[in-house]
């Protein structure tokens, strides 16, 4: 990792986007829930509701996190320091539910 | 010994002698203050947690005895293990060593958020008073369910008095404190490393707790979640841990051991890292192989998140879970291997110095490697079926934290003494406690093998003659007694040393890290100038870089050497010193009288709240520079970033944590529901607004903040408002929502669906209602002008938190409404 001391850049909030982009994300993020909640209605999609839902959900915290977060314009440490953590929190999510799911049988088709 | 650098009379007072008064102990925040507080407190809980340990092996110490009732020796192992975790060995190695040296060895003047260090140590305090309320005969007992606390033990029903109260509620109070010192060091060590101290230049201490520092913010949360569900168990009547409501006590095991195994791990790496520094001045070498070193620590933080399940190999878990916990936990053994191969190396044909630290130091070694050759025993699921809950187990994990963590703060504390109280600890009475302990230690615990293999299981308070225990126990508990008495050595060698022992130079080692660079013991503001750092092993270069290491060595900025006398008198003027405040304290006894109420008188809870937020609100106007830019400070940095903004990063990091655990235990107890409501009550039309209204507000946010940052108060004003406002509205849609679930039938203790639907939208709330606080503090201080440009972090950082309980709902909207008839979701 860089050390900043010399010529440091001083992260200035000058690199944020304007009110523009911002409405721009909001509109977007509109949009992206008005379709989750019409997946969620239309009967025809339930066979794909569970990944469409996920990869909608996955874009629209992508969007906060990016956009009114600033991790796009901001330093990369950020990113990091919130990225890692947010794998780890899916990796105990995924572990748990595999391993309950063993528990109650569901995977006892894995076991030879 | 080697040629020492000139040492120059330093004129200015040490740490310990101004300010002077107690209350300057009482409303300090320096960090060498704070560790000294923390350090008396800890050798305090060390000396209960050895009596009760003491006590223990007399009960054992012959079979059918009944010194002590089997209700009691509940109570002492529950309180040894609880307080050597939780009270002795982390508060040792955080509170007091990193603490103390974070600081100095990377070279800065003070922690990032001194005023949250003090607050940490006044709710650690607070919280070892709460866990033993139950020494009060009045209110009952002590904790009597072992430190894992193993439901459904730990239920009401099976545990009604007040024993387990006060070791949940205390566990939560110590895990407040322990993350909010994780959070403070880590943003210290990330960012405030001095002027050339890259990575792969911080001494190996550091890069311990850097690695510690994340384990704790990563790991507490789980163990937050897991005692949330048995407060409301205890509390609130709910029933995550019970099976007649369809629930699995296994929930807590997996909660529990996804915190326990990392802090194993956040015990084990500051010893680690503390004979890493002690090992290469008494073997005159640099450590060998540091970046392997460093990259070990990463690896095995890394692991430990996945080697929980070896804690659990006999719930069943089958052949898949096992294998990969037992695959995973061979793995850690790697670089483990390094860091034993490491110090070895750094050892071999070295030209050693046995003092006290040093010996203590090759004991570590020895006993954390036999501990740990016994712990990959243990990853072996058919041979660990064999040991669980017998005295294998004790001698394992005492091997890695005894024979391994306490001798390395043993160790620390011989070598670090000098610098912290300007006296050497006496040597003699040292090398006597390590011989005394080297034996003891290893005759007390190396039989418990041969026990555990004769089946001998834990936790039993006594036991029948004849069964060919007796003898081991006899033996074992005789030196558990001579154990005591080397740790009576080193109380009495502390305390006549303090004030009898032999004045320390700043560096009567020979050391090599900047610690050594200034008095002993050090001036409130450590160093004089900022030091330059060239290269790893800073001090030792700056000693002999260009002279070899017999030559005079040259003077290093900041040090003794450096500080002339009577010259610095206009340097020390302008350093600036954090004041010292009483607010830390007022939050501690807030917090702790919340605890007491949810006790004794639910009115206490009111008032500790309200203390509580007095005392927040207090820092937050006692703190002048509050919000603001701090060019200076940024220039400064290591990273060129804020602190405060790094530090709202890494607590949002350790908040996916608690929230990716209460998310899965809904969706993990969504199918074992036993009828009744479920998630088809759930109210979509209504979440679906509130999700838009909640998306809004975090628009709102953004204009806020673009405003305030080109310093348009009136707009940014109006914008905090609107997005307070919309966060009520939401706040109000999740109030309507509870209300009308409650009306129809549905509450907190109903079923499954119920206790974990409530627990985690309810914890989600409760996150909106702190943010809408916050931002309506933000946005009538920015309508009062108090708020503008120059103060635009505050608004940042309200707003991060804002953003962030954004998109967790984005996530509960979709994993707990719109996928709700998702089976196995």
């Amino acid at each position: 990792m860089e050390h900043g001391h010399a010529g440091a850049h001083e992260v200035s909030h000058d690199e944020h986007p304007g009110p523009g982009v911002y409405l721009l994300i909001a509109a977007i993020l509109t949009v992206l829930t008005a379709a989750e909640i019409t997946v969620f209605y239309v009967p025809a999609l339930r066979p794909v509701l569970v990944p469409i839902l996920l990869v909608l959900a996955a874009v629209k915290f992508a969007f906060v996190g990016m956009f009114y977060m600033h991790l796009y314009y901001d330093s990369k440490v950020f990113t990091i320091f919130f990225g890692g953590p947010l794998l780890l929190a899916l990796l105990i999510v995924l572990g748990l539910l595999l391993l309950f799911a063993h528990l109650e049988g569901v995977l006892s088709f894995m076991v030879p | 010994m080697a040629a020492q650098p000139r040492t120059l009379r330093f004129e200015y007072p040490n740490y310990l002698q101004e300010p002077r008064g107690i209350w300057s102990w009482i409303t300090t925040v320096d960090h060498k203050r704070i560790a000294i507080l923390y350090g008396v407190s800890a050798l305090f809980m060390m000396a209960v947690g050895g009596i009760e340990a003491m006590l223990m092996r007399a009960q054992l110490m012959v079979p059918n005895n009944h010194l002590i009732s089997a209700g009691i020796y509940n109570e002492l192992f529950t309180m040894h293990g609880t307080t050597m975790v939780f009270l002795v060995l982390m508060p040792l190695e955080l509170g007091f060593f990193a603490n103390f040296f974070i600081p100095l060895q990377i070279g800065a003047r003070d922690v990032a958020f001194p005023r949250l260090n003090a607050l940490s140590y006044w709710v650690f305090l607070g919280g070892a008073i709460f866990l033993h309320l139950g020494l009060l005969q009045s209110l009952g007992g002590m904790p009597d369910a072992g430190w894992f606390g193993y439901a459904n033990l730990t239920e009401r029903m099976y545990s009604p008095g007040i024993n387990i109260d006060t070791w949940v509620i205390g566990l939560m109070i110590l895990g407040v404190s322990t993350l909010l010192s994780g959070l403070n060091f880590f943003v210290t060590i990330v960012n405030m490393r001095a002027p050339g101290m890259t990575f792969m230049r911080i001494p190996l201490f550091m890069w311990a707790m850097l690695v510690t520092t994340i384990l704790i913010l990563l790991a507490f949360p789980a163990l937050t979640v897991g005692l949330v569900f048995l407060f409301a168990d205890r509390f609130l009547d709910t029933h995550f841990y019970q099976v007649s409501a369809g629930a699995t006590p296994i929930l807590w095991q997996h909660l529990f051991w996804i915190f326990g195994h990392p802090e194993v791990y956040i015990m084990a790496l500051p010893a680690f890292g503390m004979i890493s520094e002690v090992i290469t001045p008494f073997s005159r070498k640099p450590l060998f192989g540091y970046p392997m070193m460093a990259y070990s620590l990463v690896l095995i933080a890394f692991l430990s998140y996945g080697v929980w399940g070896h804690h659990m190999f006999a719930t069943g878990m089958g052949p898949i879970g096992d294998s990969t916990f037992a695959i995973t936990t061979m793995l850690i053994a790697i670089p483990t291997g390094i860091k034993i191969f490491s110090w070895i190396a750094t050892v071999w044909g070295g030209r050693l110095r046995f003092t006290t630290a040093m010996l203590f130091t090759l004991g570590f070694i020895v006993e954390f490697t036999a501990g740990g050759l016994s712990g990959v025993m243990h990853a072996s699921p058919p041979v660990d079926l064999q040991q669980t809950d017998t005295y294998i187990v004790v001698a394992h994990f005492h091997y890695v934290l005894f024979g391994g963590v306490m001798m390395g703060i043993l160790a620390g504390f011989y070598y670090w003494w000098p610098k912290i109280t300007g006296r050497l600890l006496n040597e003699t009475i040292g090398k006597w406690q390590f011989w005394i302990t080297a034996w003891s230690f290893n005759a007390t615990f190396f039989p418990m093998h041969f026990l555990g293999t004769l089946g001998m299981p834990r936790r039993i308070y006594t036991y029948a003659p004849n069964m060919g225990w007796d003898f081991w126990n006899y033996f074992e508990s005789i030196n558990a007694f001579i154990l005591g008495f080397a740790f009576l050595l080193f109380f009495i060698n502390i305390i006549w040393s303090t004030l009898r022992g032999e004045h320390a130079s700043a560096d009567p080692w020979d050391g090599r890290t900047l610690e050594w660079s200034v008095p002993s013991p050090p001036p409130a503001f450590n160093f004089a100038t900022v030091p330059m750092v060239t290269a790893r092993d800073a001090f030792w270069v700056r000693k002999y870089g260009g002279l070899g290491a017999h030559g005079v060595a040259p003077a290093i900025a900041g040090g003794a050497a450096t500080v002339p006398v009577g010259a610095p008198a206009e340097m020390h003027e302008h350093i600036h010193m954090p004041a010292p405040s009483l607010y830390p304290l007022i939050f501690g006894l807030g917090v702790f009288t919340m605890g007491v109420g949810c006790l004794l008188w639910i009115r206490l809870i009111v008032i500790g709240g309200a203390v509580t937020l007095m005392s927040i609100l207090g820092m937050i106007f006692e703190y002048p520079t509050f919000g603001k830019f701090n060019p200076e400070m940024i220039a400064e940095s290591a990273l060129g970033l804020d602190n405060r903004k790094l530090g709202i990063w890494a607590f949002l990091g350790s908040e996916c944590v608690f929230f990716a655990s209460l998310i899965s235990t809904y969706m993990v107890y969504k199918d074992r529901n036993l009828g009744g409501f479920d998630a088809m009550i759930l109210n979509i039309p209504l979440t679906s607004f509130s999700t838009f209204i909640l998306l809004t507000s975090s628009l709102l946010m953004v204009l806020a903040l673009a405003a305030v940052q080109r310093d348009d108060r009136k707009w940014g004003a109006i914008w905090l408002f609107g997005t307070a406002f919309f966060g009520m509205i939401f706040l109000g849609g999740q109030a309507f929502e509870f209300t009308d679930f409650v009306l129809q039938g549905l509450k907190i203790q109903t079923n499954l669906f119920g206790q974990t639907f409530y627990t985690l939208v309810g914890f989600h709330g409760i996150h909106v209602l702190i943010g809408v606080c916050w931002l309506l503090v933000l946005a009538f201080a920015t309508a009062a002008g108090k708020i503008g440009k120059d103060r635009s972090l505050a608004v940042e950082i309200g707003g991060l938190y804002w953003h962030f309980v954004d998109i967790v709902w984005v996530v509960i909207f979709t994993l707990i409404y719109l996928m709700r008839t998702v089976k196995h979701a």
